[in-house]
Parts: structure tokens; sequence; C-alpha cells
């Protein structure tokens, strides 16, 4: 009866101190990891409020980012009416994003399979060639680029963008995919052979899902790149009708009167997010292991 | 039994040979002048210590490296240059290397598959050699989802489903724990037995080696030292390695020498082995006793005296370890009433036709 009463008296103050220490590690971890997602969620949300302003207050200040005055979507009736259709633009985007999204994945796939697993002559100082493009900055290489499509006659074509990107995330690429390689037994490989599987076969349908995170990841950047990338685009397409949707930004911008529509730039900016976001989504647990691919075992 | 008989299908088994086989690795040579017979049907054993070139023999055979030199035939088909895939043979690997993305019956039936058979037939080939395995119940599982042991089972069963004429093991048990490398050990022995394939394993544990042979080859960096049943190498061994290799204790080395006509061990005579040619006075030899045959002397008869420093009781059998001389330890198989105090001393000798004599260049003298 004694022992009933007095236990929880006892007891208690130990393990609320215990649960006090915990409760306080969680909390200040939470409080940090909102902090940091606020920080990168503010960008986003000013944009996505901003691009609902009316036009009136669409050229004010930007504060506070949000409507003031009511709600609108005129800023992407501007967007839509600009040019051609917005979905052109998407569509020329699209086609750049994707193509260079599978022109990479092919290309560093049997690369990095190459590289992994076959012996060749200055196997070693071509890996570190293709390794030290990466520190040559692209935009000093613009010029050349340019006149390279120019004699191929592809200058001013979504092609010779799809290039031009393939060529600019090859190195990351590549890398990555040997990695990835390097990372399945060679066992599995040679049970594989004892099966009698050869050439294409062993690639898709014995390594091919074993390296997948890694495809993933390297079609996911490629893809994400070419969709954002600015400047080439502004060199490379000179006709209208050719812009992505970064180059379709800046013309916006110069709109009526030559200045500056920043509600449809802002709209226009919402728009491209979408399919980024979307396929990050769906891929982000690929994504993941592909880049730990290796890490842990 | 009659579903391994299903599984084996009508069975042509066959023998492998190697002639004047070489390896090199670049300017290394991994293996040297390896001549060997294998026949239809028989277990063989590659042992040796680690980094002596058994698995790159066996990889040889397989066709997964490329012989520098020599010739390998399978069934008397010179398969030298031959795919893997077209050798009849099938491999177990050590890490078992099934195919992560796959279930269990797609891993067994793969190699089916690609050779384009029937679905009906994999399924069925499949299904048959799941239940000899006990594998029915996981045929729908991935391999990350099963134990050591099933996943083990599981890459058997694969070599099973090839119906191969030769099967080839590398260290397949190595990562399993002790009990179930014992099981899966009696497993792929009755295996063999129904089986009745050609079957080559290697390993580095001489206890698998001794269980599970027809026939053991002992290599020692990258020769061969030595071929034969188990029996054979245990009781007559070539040389100096394959007697310390085989056998667990190890057998004993003593040094003697010929003097006054007789083989002394620290100066005290042992009963004469019955060498054909009697070394000359002077000689130094290596007598070679196995624990069990060292025994306690009768009083008067010529004996060592060993000084008693452990013992090992294991139940059935004690071991006790001593000193033969300064510097000379020995191991022997004592009764356990016998008194294995630190200190003790105790005569010690052994029957003549259990010693062996060993020159100093390390080959057996008879
Ligand atoms: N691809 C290779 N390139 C160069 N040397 C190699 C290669 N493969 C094996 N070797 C060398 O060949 C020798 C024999 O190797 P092997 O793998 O056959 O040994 P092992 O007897 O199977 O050893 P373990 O019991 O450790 O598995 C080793 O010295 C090894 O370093
Ligand atoms: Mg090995």
């Amino acid at each position: 009866m004694s022992s009933a009463t007095m236990d929880p008296a006892v007891r208690a103050p130990v393990r609320a101190r215990g649960r006090g220490r915990i409760r306080y590690h969680r909390l200040l971890f939470h409080v940090t990891a909102v902090l940091v997602a606020l920080l990168f969620l503010a960008p986003i949300f000013w944009v996505v409020a901003a691009s609902f302003r009316t036009p009136a207050e669409s050229g004010q200040p930007p504060l506070p980012p949000w409507p003031t005055q009511g709600f609108s979507i005129d800023s992407y009736l501007r967007l839509e009416k600009f040019g051609q259709s917005i979905l052109h633009y998407s569509g020329n985007s699209l086609f750049v994003a994707v193509g260079t999204a599978a022109l990479t994945i092919v290309v560093s796939t049997l690369a990095g399979y190459g590289f992994s697993r076959f012996r060749f002559p200055l196997k070693g100082l071509v890996f570190l060639l293709i390794l030290a493009t990466i520190m040559v900055p692209f935009q000093s290489i613009l010029t050349p680029l340019f006149l390279l499509l120019a004699k191929l006659g592809l200058q001013n074509t979504l092609i010779g963008l799809v290039l031009i990107y393939t060529t600019l995330q090859l190195p990351f690429s590549v890398f990555m995919m040997r990695n990835a390689f390097d990372a399945v037994p060679r066992e599995i490989e040679e049970a594989a052979r004892i099966d009698g599987v050869k050439g294409v076969r062993m690639l898709v349908q014995v390594m091919g899902p074993l390296v997948l995170p890694g495809v993933v990841t390297v079609g996911l950047f490629a893809f994400l790149n070419a969709w954002n990338e600015f400047l080439a685009a502004l060199v490379l397409l000179t006709d209208q009708s050719k812009f992505t949707l970064p180059v379709l930004m800046t013309a916006v911008r110069s709109g009526r009167f030559g200045s500056i529509d920043w509600g449809a730039v802002q709209a226009g900016v919402t728009v491209m997010m979408i399919p980024c976001l979307i396929l990050f989504l769906i891929l982000q647990r690929s994504y993941i292991r592909g880049l730990t691919a290796g890490a842990v075992k | 039994m009659t579903r391994i008989d299903h599984v084996a299908g009508e069975r042509k088994t066959s023998g492998v040979s190697l002639q004047g086989v070489n390896k090199w690795f670049g300017a290394v040579q991994v293996l040297g002048d390896i001549d060997l017979d294998i026949q239809s049907g028989e277990f063989v054993v590659f042992v040796g210590p680690s980094g002596c070139g058994k698995s790159t023999l066996l990889r040889l055979i397989a066709g997964l490296e490329e012989v520098t030199e020599g010739e390998i035939r399978i069934g008397g088909r010179d398969v030298t240059d031959a795919d893997p895939s077209d050798r009849g043979i099938a491999m177990v690997f050590q890490t078992y290397a099934l195919y992560p993305h796959m279930s269990v019956a797609q891993n067994m039936g793969f190699g089916l598959k690609v050779a384009g058979r029937s679905k009906q037939e994999v399924t069925g080939k499949v299904a048959a050699a799941a239940d000899v395995l006990r594998l029915t119940d996981y045929l729908d599982r991935r391999p990350g989802q099963l134990s050591g042991g099933q996943r083990q089972r599981v890459a058997i069963g694969r070599a099973i489903v090839r119906d191969p004429d030769v099967f080839l093991f590398d260290e397949p048990l190595s990562n399993l724990d002790a009990e179930l490398r014992v099981e899966m050990r009696i497993e792929i022995s009755r295996l063999h037995q129904s089986l009745g394939n050609t079957m080559i394993y290697v390993t580095h544990d001489q206890t698998e080696a001794m269980t599970l042979a027809d026939k053991i080859v002992v290599l020692r960096s990258g020769r061969i030292e030595q071929v034969g049943s188990p029996a054979e190498l245990y009781d007559d061994p070539d040389n100096l390695f394959v007697a310390g290799f085989i056998g667990s204790p190890k057998m004993n080395f003593l040094p003697a020498e010929v003097r006054g006509g007789a083989i002394r061990v620290a100066g005290h005579p042992v009963p004469d082995p019955g060498l054909r040619s009697r070394p000359a006075e002077g000689t130094k030899l290596l007598l070679g006793i196995r624990p069990e045959h060292l025994r306690l002397a009768k009083p008067g008869e010529p004996a060592l005296t060993v000084t008693a420093q452990f013992a090992e009781f294991l139940g059935g059998t004690t071991y006790l370890y001593g000193a033969v001389a300064e510097g000379v330890d020995c191991v022997m198989e004592v009764d356990r009433s016998v008194d294995t105090r630190q200190g003790a001393v105790l005569n010690v000798t052994a029957m003549a036709d259990d010693i062996r004599c060993f020159g100093e260049n390390g080959l057996r003298l008879r």
C-alpha cells in the first residue's frame, strides 16, 4: 500500500525530466527545419502570390507580395496572349527538356557501363578529361558551340539546343552512371553470363534495373537543367516561335510600350515551376537513392 | 526422389579435364601447369590457403576468365574458347549473386527464359527445383526478403534448373553461420548423390573438403600439390604442405636427425618408419605424426618425453598441448584420465606405421 502510493511520487520527476530533454531536442529540430523550409519556400510563395495581383497592382512596388486589391488571373491571360500560346512555348521547353533527358540517359548509361566494365587503352585519362570539362564554365565556350552548330546547320533549332544541353550535362552524368555500375557486384553480371545473357540484353534486363536510381537521377538533372536553362537558349534561338519558357519570360518582360510586365512574368514563372515540382515529387524516392547509392551498404 | 529425377532429366554427365593450363594476370602468374582429370559424376574439392588460385581455376572452367595457355575439356569437348553459357556448367557464387530485382521464381527460371524455352517448361522446372530445395513457399519473394540460407538455396536452385553437366561452387557456404553451414553441406552432399552430376567445389575449409569430396585437389601458390581421395591425402601426404593442411588439429612436425643408425627426436630414438632407402648418418628430417597417433608409452618402451602445457577437453576427446623439447610443440589426443596438469611429464611414442618422414626440402621420404 505504502509503496503503491510512493512509487509514482518518486518516479514522476525523473520521468518528466527525461521526457523534457527529449522534447526540447525535438522542438529545436523542428523549429530549425521549419525555418529552413520557410527560407526556401518564401520566394516560391512570393512568385505565386504576386501572379494573382490585378494588372493595376502588378506594376506596384512588391510589398506586400500578395494581392491587396482583389484576386485576379489577368496576368495569366496576358501571358497567354503574348506571341503564340503559352502551350506552344511549353511544348518547345518540353521538347528540349525531354530530348536532353533522353539523350543524356542513353549516352551516359552506355558510357558509364563502358567505363565501369570494359578495359581499353587510356581509360583513366579519358575519364579524367571528361570530368575535367566540368571545370570549364560553359559560358566561355558558348561562342565556339554556336559556330559549331552553325556549321552543322543547327543554329536556331531546338535539336541544336538539345545537343548543347546534352553535352553540358554529360560529364556529371557519365560520372554518376559509372558509379552506379561500379556499385553492381560483378558476380551478378557473371551469373547472367552463365545464364546466357549477352550484349544489349545484359544492359537492359540485368544491369538496367539495378542502376535505375542512377538513371532517374541523371534524367531528372538533365530535365531540370534543360528546362530552366536561359543563357544558351537566349544566344542560340533567334526565332520567337522557337523560344523556350525562360527566353519567353524576357520577351514578355519588354511587352507593351517597352515596359516590364511583372504580372505576366510572375505568372510565367509559376507555370514553369509546375512540371518540375510534379516530376520531382514523383521521382524523389529513386532520386535520393541514386545520389546516396554506395554510400551505405 | 522422383521429383529429383524429373529435374535431372536424362543425364549425360561428363568429366572435366585440364591440360597444361596456365593463367597470367598481366605479368603475374596465378596458375601454373595445371593438369587435372575429373571423372564424370565425381565430387571434387579444390582446397588451399587464401590467394592460391582456387577461384581463378574454377572461373577458368566456368569460362569467366580466359586461359592464357592450355586446354579445357568438358565431356570430351574442347571448351577452351567457348562461352560460359555453352559449356554445360552452372555456378553458385559465394555472394549468391541473385538478381535483386527478380522474384525467386524469375531468378531460377531466367536462364531458361533467355534460352527461349516455353513458359510451361520454365514454370515446371522451377517448381520441381523449388520442391527439392523446399523453396515452394518463397517463389514470389525477392532475394532481399530471404534469409542467407534461403538465398543460397535459391542460388543452388538456379543452378539445378539449368540442368548442367557440371556444377561449380565457389565457397558457397562461407557467408552462412556455423550451424547452417553444416546443414547446407549435408544438403549439397545429398544433392550430389541424387543428381549424380560432376561437382567442383572450392573451399579453404579443410573440414568441408574432407566431408564432401570424392577427390581433393590441394593447391598452393597456383600449383597443384597433390590430388587424391580424402583418405589418401590424410594417410599418405606427398609433402609437408599437404600433411599440414589436411587434418585438424594439425599433424605434429618433429625435427629429427639420423644418428647411431636410428632416427632420433631430441636425442630419443623413435620406432623405425621403415624407409625404402635409409637416410645417411647425420641427415636432418621432419617426422610427421598425427595427434591421434601419439600414445603413452608402456614402461621400458623407447619414448619421447612430452611436458604438458595445457589441455582442451572436448567431451569425447581431450587434446593435450605440450613440448617435446625446447621450442618443439606437439599436440596429442589423450584419454581423459591422463594427468594433463601443466608441467606433467609424459612418455610418448607412436606406431612405426603412423610416422611420416619428410626431407628438409619438404618432400615426403618413403
Ligand atoms: N583480376 C585479377 N587481376 C589480377 N590478379 C588477380 C585477379 N584475380 C585474382 N588475382 C590474383 O590471383 C591470385 C589467386 O586469386 P584467387 O581469387 O583465385 O584466390 P583464391 O584461392 O580463390 O583465394 P580465396 O580463398 O581468398 O578466395 C591472388 O593472388 C589474386 O591476387
Ligand atoms: Mg576465392
